[in-house]
């Protein structure tokens, strides 16, 4: 078994789907580079890597009509996730290590009552997750780990 | 019994005399009365657990243990057009004496349900409960209970780390949430069949942790716009506030919100000016902000305090309250909505309908700085945020002095069929 496997199947559990074992938590931001073919079948969702000049994107899609995209850049390191779907997807195993982070800044928000959007901006870590019920979307990256010559915009 | 019958007699000609008829047309047979369909929605500070709010529109809701007469009045929840079913938190049912059982599924498992918002989330088990909405009525309506007492099954993690879990009154500004917009069920078909369920529906075997799987719900168990299951008035609503009376914001704001498009007398749809933004298969049409050409998932939302949505201008700052030079600190309360350097700052954004109802419309707007707001009021009109946000959400602020129509998913209203956002 690969670190690759690994991280695949914390991915499954971050789109709640259920792998054929229960696998350590593992970061996806900020980890390390997968496999991308391997561990397919026991996702339950369909795997599609578009490798592009600066990074890899792999894209995993699931019947429910979730979607996370994660950007691999040529050194190996996930600098970013993307995700759309009826429902947020689990954020303490997207975000791995940067979790805390996350969930720091979002309490400390002092915009009260229900919100269609968040955005947590940090020197380290960039989140922003926004949409409502049918329709989530959102992204996580590490601004020091983007390549040089891409745009935030294109991290969809 | 000369007396009532000289009452029974006379009861229609009055009738007659207020709405402008004859008196020679009296016939012996008295046209059923229209049911109620105009309930009161007001914004004000909220509810005293809320410890303040603005831009929060609230109403009334009845709500009774299906089949009894054990009901509440449940005062200050949200009218919400941009979610869809009722959310009521548990310990406002319990204080009025409202005991609703949880639905279970073919296990015999509660079904609990993970509702989803930016940043956090509701938890708490699905129930039925007849609602009653001015006079409209609808029986069993599936309804998810805020779990604020932790009396039942606790999130799993799946759910929880999206953020913190709002089931408080003080987390939601609220004593729940009616959820009336586009669609009928909050979920769909995204969780009747799928291969792998998604984190919205839990089957959960008693309350200890983990005990709760992710599980498909059909369309009949899901937390349910109560709207679509009024017997008439059923395809849509209208939201009618008032403009306000000051740009710095009002005291509170009286309106209502109107049940049935083109079903009565007082819900016609207006035979022209009227812009009809069709909806998306997620309930989005799409916006595109001035200078932009980036056309965003946008929709008309009571639910959302400010106008959001993202402005690269350095002039729309973010309110900070020790911002850099020569952005002028702001209050706390205001912190994270826009503050612009120069304000208030004019801005436009084109909408434009997806599919059949494919509109488009371009909207004035201004964003103010909300420390120029008067302290005690509730309602504001100029109030945006939401910077760095991927969507457009016509909040609050949209809604007063406009008419917003809500067709839901699948309805017609004339030759229109839902889900569409009119105004």
């Amino acid at each position: 078994m690969t670190r690759h496997r690994v991280k695949w199947i914390s991915l499954a559990l971050a789109f709640g789907m259920t792998p054929w074992y229960v696998a350590p938590a593992c970061a996806a931001l900020g980890g390390d580079a997968a496999s991308v073919a391997s561990d397919a079948v026991a996702l339950h969702g369909v795997m599609h890597a578009t490798p592009l000049q600066q990074y890899d994107i792999h894209e995993i899609t699931s019947d429910n009509g979730m979607r996370l995209r994660e950007f691999l850049s040529r050194s190996g390191v996930v600098f970013a996730v993307t995700w759309s779907g009826p429902a947020v997807p689990d954020l303490q195993k997207l975000l791995g290590t940067s979790y805390q982070t996350y969930t720091a800044a979002v309490s400390a928000e002092g915009h009260h009552g229900l919100k269609r959007s968040v955005r947590i901006a940090t020197p380290d870590l960039v989140v922003e997750s926004g949409g409502h019920m049918r329709a989530f979307s959102g992204r996580a990256y590490l601004p020091a780990l983007i390549p040089s010559g891409t745009s935030i915009a294109d991290l969809r | 019994m000369r007396i009532t019958h000289l009452l029974v007699v006379l009861a229609p000609c009055l009738l007659c005399a207020c709405i402008g008829g004859s008196n020679g047309t009296a016939t012996n047979t008295t046209p059923p009365a229209p049911t109620v369909n105009t309930l009161a929605v007001v914004v004000d500070a909220g509810p005293v657990a809320a410890g303040g709010a603005i831009n929060r529109p609230y109403v009334t809701v009845k709500v009774c243990v299906p089949g009894s007469t054990t009901c509440a009045n449940i005062d200050h929840v949200m009218l919400d057009t941009g979610s869809w079913g009722l959310r009521l938190v548990r310990s406002v049912l319990t204080a009025s004496a409202v005991t609703l059982a949880p639905t279970t599924d073919a296990n015999g498992q509660t079904i609990e349900e993970c509702a989803a918002f930016a940043g956090g989330e509701t938890w708490g088990p699905v129930a039925l409960a007849d609602v009653t909405l001015a006079g409209e009525v609808a029986s069993k309506v599936p309804v998810q209970v805020l779990d604020d007492t932790n009396t039942g099954a606790s999130p799993p993690a799946t759910c929880s780390n999206n953020g913190s879990v709002h089931n408080q009154v003080s987390d939601l500004l609220a004593n729940g949430i009616l959820g009336v917009g586009v669609f009928a069920q909050d979920c769909g078909n995204a969780c009747v069949s799928p291969s792998t369920p998604p984190n919205i529906y839990y089957g959960c075997a008693g309350i200890a942790p983990g005990v709760c799987t992710a599980e498909n719900v059909p369309l009949t168990g899901q937390v349910t716009n109560p709207v679509a299951l009024f017997a008439a008035d059923n395809n849509g609503v209208i939201v009618n506030l008032p403009n306000l009376q000051s740009p710095n914001g009002d005291a509170t704001v009286s309106g209502e919100i109107i049940f049935g498009l083109g079903t009565q007398t007082d819900n016609a749809l207006p035979a022209t000016g009227l812009t009809v933004l069709g909806a998306d298969a997620g309930g989005d049409f799409t916006a595109t902000l001035s200078g932009s050409t980036t056309a965003l998932p946008a929709l008309i939302d009571s639910g959302s305090d400010d106008l959001a949505f993202a402005d690269s201008d350095p002039n729309m700052a973010t309110c900070l309250t020790n911002p850099p030079p020569p952005q002028q600190p702001s209050s706390a309360q205001w912190s994270g909505y826009y503050c612009p350097i120069v304000a208030p700052q004019s801005l436009s954004a084109v909408n434009t309908g997806v599919g059949a109802n494919n509109a488009t419309n371009t909207v004035q707007f201004a964003i103010a700085d909300p420390n120029s707001f008067v302290a005690t009021a509730t309602a504001f009109i100029n109030l945006g945020g939401g910077q760095g946000s991927t969507r457009f959400i016509w909040g609050m602020p949209f809604f007063y002095g406009h008419e917003i129509y809500i067709g839901i998913d699948k309805a017609m209203v004339g030759s229109l069929q839902g889900p569409f956002y009119a105004y």
